[in-house]
């Protein structure tokens, strides 16, 4: 038999015993579409996918991607099977992804899924998928809650515009540093050009409210004018959030030591604790419910280039290989047109596994 | 030996600047008014000339079929990577300047830069359930831009011409155009951004990287 054949062999026999650990455990399998509508992968986070996706444009004209993805294409034949209730999912298959030159990779996995859950699912996706690795040794386990980002930011002293701004391109590492160098630099308005358009403001008012410019209502455009007048400019200070921000995304410690550093961080940054309690206290129940002998990292970056990524994320390691990923996507459903759903989900990624 | 076959723009400004340049080399086109497609220099047999739409003047670069030619920065930057790997400038030269901006609704007081931009386009798709639209004929250079901006929620939506009436017609919100004096775009009721700039453009003298000749130091 030929070395590929070998492989192959070996990786349907592993796919085999993995997908029916998941059954045990209540997941029920399905096959997911190879072929995505683009417009929905755009829907989510915009044109910027549309990069790292493989497209094509179908006999009508409709652009369509091969999926780069399985937890996308999960969620999207959720949303199209119309499904309300809990779902344990699980799927094998290849996703298709091209890398920063444009070259394809192609990624098989195997995942499970728990979609629409009212309890916390983080636990049993979590032990599920880290059954499947009991026999290897020395693995690291990585994890985050990237939603402490999201409070941390809205801790700090900045105009609203700027915290949402942080939190939306967090995940776009290059963009995110970019405003970091905005911010401190407060670089936001140009006050000569605001003195000139408050003329054409009173102008505007007189106006119908309801009347359309460039897709905009009128009442649109003043009120929002108006409220980006009055948050605050020039009475925050930047550079002492960005400080605070670039310590935050040093924090990468063994989660025993985590309680020690994040609470020299909140003394050190005069930041109230109990905003993080809640987000701290999961943490420590998920950390529970793995393996004493396993060597568990806590590392604020993790996580957040998974555009979908809301909560709990974790990564399996094995001599610098990704085994495995997985985290929480309460926003993915919704964005991609149905109805906020809270999920979590993680994959096997085979061909590191082999 | 054989001839060096060369491209130049069929009409406009573009064309009368191109002509002048070369007549500064003393390479004068016969019969530059005439309505034929090609041309030669007077006293000159070297060349072989044609006169062709500023980007199809690209394309034979790349192709081969040209082997020099004067076309815009910003057509050629337009194409994709693939298109244009067999073409190198020899020199930007002193005509052809226009940039390639961002321009949104003189009425838009709210949207003064790139970031006001970003945060009007995801308050936009998350009012209206969809994303802000950009008429646009340079639609790879547009999106690279607003992408390495932040700004991912928006569709683009190619102009064949008159992209400055889009936004006025309900087919786009917004508007990426070239401009030389930005006044076409205020006739329309159009403002470029503070940070709209995309590209800075002009004539650039180009050579299909197969040509070895002396000629393509024409300029330099």
């Amino acid at each position: 038999m030929s070395v590929a054949l070998k492989k192959k062999k070996k990786k349907e026999d592993i796919s085999k015993k993995i997908l029916s650990s998941f059954k045990k455990k209540g997941f029920n399998f399905i096959d997911l579409d190879m072929v995505i509508d683009t417009d929905l992968l755009t829907r989510r986070s915009g044109e910027a996918f549309k990069k790292y996706a493989l497209n094509f444009k179908d006999n009508s004209g409709k652009e369509i991607s091969l999926r780069p993805d399985l937890t996308i294409a999960t969620a999207i034949q959720y949303i199209q099977n119309k499904r309300q209730v809990l779902n344990k999912i699980s799927y094998y298959g290849s996703a298709f992804r091209l890398d920063k030159k444009g070259k394809l990779n192609v990624f098989d996995q195997i995942g499970c899924e728990i979609i629409n859950s009212k309890s916390a699912p983080e636990q049993l996706v979590l032990t599920t998928i880290l059954s499947s690795f009991r026999s290897i040794q020395k693995k690291e386990i990585i994890i985050n809650d990237l939603n402490l980002f999201s409070v941390l930011v809205n801790l700090l002293n900045l105009p609203k515009r700027w915290k949402l701004r942080l939190i939306r391109h967090y995940s776009r590492k290059d963009y995110f540093n970019e405003l970091l160098k905005r911010l401190e630099t407060s670089y936001d308005l140009d006050q000569k050009k605001i003195k000139i358009d408050y003329n054409r403001l009173s102008e505007l008012k007189r106006l119908n409210q309801k009347k359309i410019i460039g897709g905009r209502s009128v009442g649109e455009i003043v009120s929002r004018f108006e409220k980006k007048i009055k948050d605050p400019r020039d009475n925050f200070n930047g550079s002492q959030s960005v400080k605070i921000i670039q310590d935050f995304l040093k924090i990468r410690v063994p989660f025993k030591k985590l309680q020690i550093s994040l609470n020299k961080f909140f003394i050190k940054h005069n930041l109230d604790k109990s905003k993080f309690n809640n987000n701290l206290k999961k943490l420590s129940f998920l950390n529970s419910s793995i393996q004493s002998n396993e060597t568990i990292i806590f590392d604020t970056k993790f996580g957040r280039e998974t555009q979908y990524y809301t909560g709990f994320a974790f990564s399996l390691i094995k001599k610098k290989k990704e085994l495995a990923r997985g985290g929480e996507y309460n926003n993915l459903i919704k964005t991609l047109g149905g109805k906020q759903t809270p999920a979590f989900g993680a994959a096997i990624n085979i061909n590191n596994l082999i | 030996m054989s001839t060096i076959k060369i491209g130049l723009p069929s009409k406009g400004r573009l064309k009368e600047d191109c002509l002048k340049l070369f007549s500064k080399k003393k390479l004068n086109v016969k019969n530059s008014n005439s309505r034929n497609y090609f041309f030669q220099f007077e006293n000159n047999k070297k060349y072989e000339g044609i006169f062709l739409h500023a980007r199809e003047i690209i394309e034979r670069l790349n192709d081969g079929t040209l082997d020099i030619g004067i076309s815009g920065l910003d057509l050629l930057m337009e194409l994709p990577e693939e298109n244009r790997k067999n073409i190198k400038i020899m020199k930007e030269l002193n005509f052809g300047f226009a940039e390639l901006v961002v321009a949104v609704p003189n009425d838009w007081l709210d949207v003064q830069n790139i970031a006001d931009l970003e945060e009007v386009s995801f308050e936009f798709r998350e009012k209206n359930i969809r994303r802000m639209r950009v008429a646009t004929k340079y639609p790879k250079l547009t999106e690279e831009f607003f992408l390495s901006r932040g700004i991912t929620e928006f569709k683009i939506v190619d102009s064949l011409g008159a992209t400055e009436s889009y936004p006025f017609t309900g087919s786009a919100e917004l508007i990426t155009d070239i401009t030389s004096t930005g006044t076409t775009l205020k006739e329309n009721n159009l403002r470029i951004i503070s940070d709209g700039k995309i590209l800075q453009s002009s004539a650039c003298f180009m050579i299909s990287k197969k040509f070895k000749g002396k000629e393509r130091d024409l300029f330099i």
